[in-house]
């Protein structure tokens, strides 16, 4: 399964695309795209990029555990729960920095 | 210091008003992420994992109270507290918002301080000894020559889009703490038979993917033609660097390629052709340039530090000055290191409150002067003996005090996987369990002198290949997995280290390093003789052999 991820222009914050169009923090509400869903991945990876309100667009490979997602490189697991060391929280989204498709 | 003159005013000045504009075009919607990346980078300011990156040039490392305080404001003021200090004598904020960006600028202009060409294909920070006007061996000062290559460098017209970074270090002692052999350039003070006073010029060096020590292009230009001679270089390299392929784009590739004789012999034309002309520096101007760094007025003083008696009576200050004391050249006085590695913590982090106390201390007892060095520490330039005891209640007060200067513990790492969008592995993490693991006093004198230096990828912001123990992360199927090597060296006896065999996973490597520790004081010929010295008594062999000893 896949998710789209992407910075959040204002804030730099990573944000999840989410089922009900919004882009937030949370990876666990992220909506999921199964390998039959690519074309509308792409769909919201085009609408996402015509905002110009989100920033290096990604997709990421991920798995539903206990039902939290969690993204299969180690990389994305660090953006989606910020810095290890010391542990910090991931960077806020403001009034202002929330974007919906 | 150098003080900007109304021209670098206005340019800073200028240039924070233009990405104010190019900030609120892109805010609107005018300039897309594509037009403005190369606007922002230009400025300084990268879009790492979590959020933005600003990374502001400390030119020459050299600071004043004024703007730490200014740095320690930014830090409260529009992100998280602190600030993290680079192996480029930089400072990098990890979280502020882009609409905060045209403000911290014009915070940082208030102070004379900028964030330009500290990213891009262009002449970076120049960077060099951290105790520069300080050193007791020093041929000479040379922050004035680094303000000079500062104004040279800053908006060159020929070089901002050159086929990779570039970056010039110098030293003006013959000890390079500097690390010059790794840089594009490195410049190295020098005496001729004439008595006169002027630099050997080395090309070529760099760490990354192809670890390289410079050579050298030209024994000895003089002050007066070394602008015109580093122009000659960037000319050849901006010519004839490779443009095809952002891996072998760097002049040390050039170098390596071509061969140093055909490199200086392109040089040497060009210089001649360009020597005597517009860039011969005159003697009035370097003048004018070195009186801003002019000798300060120092107390006439013979106190020395007496370590017997402040052994029996304060073993933490006597340790302290023994590790994070240097040689200064004025007699009762001294440049004291302030380690931003306490045990089990980040390297190179400075909270706000630190940074504020910190610039506080250089105003009481530094001649408000501070540096920042390649190792990520802070340093006190020109302390009175009979003040060091003040100095470390302070440092003591504020968390600071570690007597761990040039120690198994005093260790270089790059920011890793959980900041930096490059990386394949985190350092951090790993610098702190062997900070942890090594941390005591008796086990610090007892190891002695040992750099370890660890980058999360290749690129070795982390400077592993020149650690003595190096630590480079790297990712094989998913996991974190980190190769050992031994054997670097970043001073005037460069050498790049060698990895040893297979990588370890993150909580094997202090037991790694413990068993590199025992081989070498086991090996050691007496108490005096570092870990380096074993190494490159003995070879890389030994060390593989108790790396590996168990499979
Ligand atoms: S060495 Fe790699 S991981 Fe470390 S800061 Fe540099 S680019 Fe990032």
């Amino acid at each position: 399964m896949e998710i789209i991820t992407a910075n959040e222009l204002l804030s730099g914050a990573t944000v999840y695309f989410q089922a009900d169009g919004h882009w937030e923090a949370d990876i666990d509400r992220a909506r999921l795209f199964g390998a039959d869903e690519t074309e509308a991945r792409d769909e919201v990876i085009a609408k996402a990029k015509a905002t110009g309100r989100l920033v290096s667009i990604e997709t990421e490979q991920v798995a539903v555990e206990g039902g939290k997602v969690i993204a299969q490189r180690l990389r994305e697991r660090i953006r989606a729960e910020g810095p290890t060391a010391p542990r910090m929280k991931p960077q806020g989204l403001e009034e202002g920095d929330h974007v919906s498709l | 210091m150098y003080r900007y003159d109304e021209f670098d005013t206005q340019f800073v000045k200028g240039r924070v008003a233009q990405f104010r504009d190019q900030v609120n075009r892109r805010l609107t919607g005018e300039l897309n992420e594509d037009q403005f990346r190369p606007l922002r980078l230009m400025n300084g300011l990268y879009l790492q994992l979590h959020a933005y990156m600003l990374r502001v040039a400390v030119p020459y490392g050299t600071l004043s109270s004024r703007q730490l305080h200014k740095l320690a404001h930014i830090a409260r003021t529009y992100d998280r507290g602190y600030g993290h200090f680079t192996t480029r004598q930089n400072i990098q904020f990890n979280w502020p918002r882009l609409k905060d960006v045209p403000e911290i600028l014009d915070e940082l202009a208030s102070v004379e301080m900028h964030a330009i060409q500290t990213s891009g294909n262009c002449i970076r920070n120049v960077t060099t000894d951290q105790f520069a006007g300080a050193a007791a061996d020093e041929i000479i000062d040379p922050r004035p020559v680094g303000e000079i290559i500062r104004q040279w460098s800053s908006i060159h017209p020929e070089f901002t889009y050159l086929p990779r970074k570039f970056k010039i270090a110098l030293t003006g002692a013959p000890n390079d703490r500097a690390a010059v052999k790794f840089h594009d350039i490195g410049l190295m003070a020098q005496q001729n038979e004439q008595g006169e006073i002027g630099w050997k010029v080395l090309v070529g060096g760099g760490l990354g993917r192809t670890p390289m020590i410079a050579k050298t292009v030209r024994d000895f230009v003089t002050h007066e033609d070394l602008l015109a001679y580093l122009e000659s270089i960037l000319r050849v390299y901006n010519r004839y660097g490779r443009r095809d392929n952002k891996y072998k784009a760097r002049v040390k590739i050039l170098v390596h390629e071509e061969g140093i004789e055909t490199i200086r012999e392109q040089v040497e034309a060009e210089f001649a052709e360009i020597q005597g002309g517009v860039l011969t520096l005159p003697q009035e101007e370097l003048d004018r340039i070195t009186a801003y760094f002019a000798p300060l007025e120092f107390k006439p003083s013979n106190a020395t530090f007496d370590l017997p008696k402040l052994k029996a009576e304060n073993p933490g200050l006597s340790r302290f000055v023994m590790l994070n004391a240097h040689e200064h050249r004025q007699p009762g006085y001294t440049s004291i290191t302030i380690s931003l590695k306490p045990i089990g913590g980040v390297p190179g982090d400075a909270t706000a409150d630190q940074m504020d106390a910190v610039a506080e201390l250089a105003k009481a007892y530094s001649f408000d002067e501070l540096r920042v060095t390649h190792e990520q520490n802070l340093v006190l330039p020109h302390v009175a003996i009979e003040d060091v005891p003040a100095v470390y209640a302070e440092l003591q007060r504020i968390g600071l005090a570690e007597a761990n200067a040039g120690q198994i513990t005093d260790i270089i790492a790059c920011p890793g996987l959980d900041f930096c969008a490059l990386a394949n592995a985190r350092s951090i993490p790993i610098a702190q369990e062997i900070s942890k693991r090594f941390g005591t006093p008796e086990k610090q004198s007892e190891i002695g002198e040992l750099k370890i230096k660890i980058s999360g990828c290749i690129n070795a912001c982390g400077h592993h290949h020149v650690g003595h123990i190096g630590i480079l992360g790297v990712e094989k199927k998913g996991t974190e997995l980190y190769q050992i090597t031994v054997g670097g060296d970043a001073t005037e006896d460069a050498a790049v280290g060698n990895i040893l065999g297979r990588g370890f996973i993150a909580e094997e490597v202090p037991d790694a390093i413990q068993r590199l520790v025992d081989k070498y004081l086991g090996e050691r010929a007496n108490d005096n003789e570092t870990f380096i010295q074993v190494v490159k008594r003995l070879g890389q062999e030994p060390f593989k052999e108790a790396l590996y000893a168990n499979g």
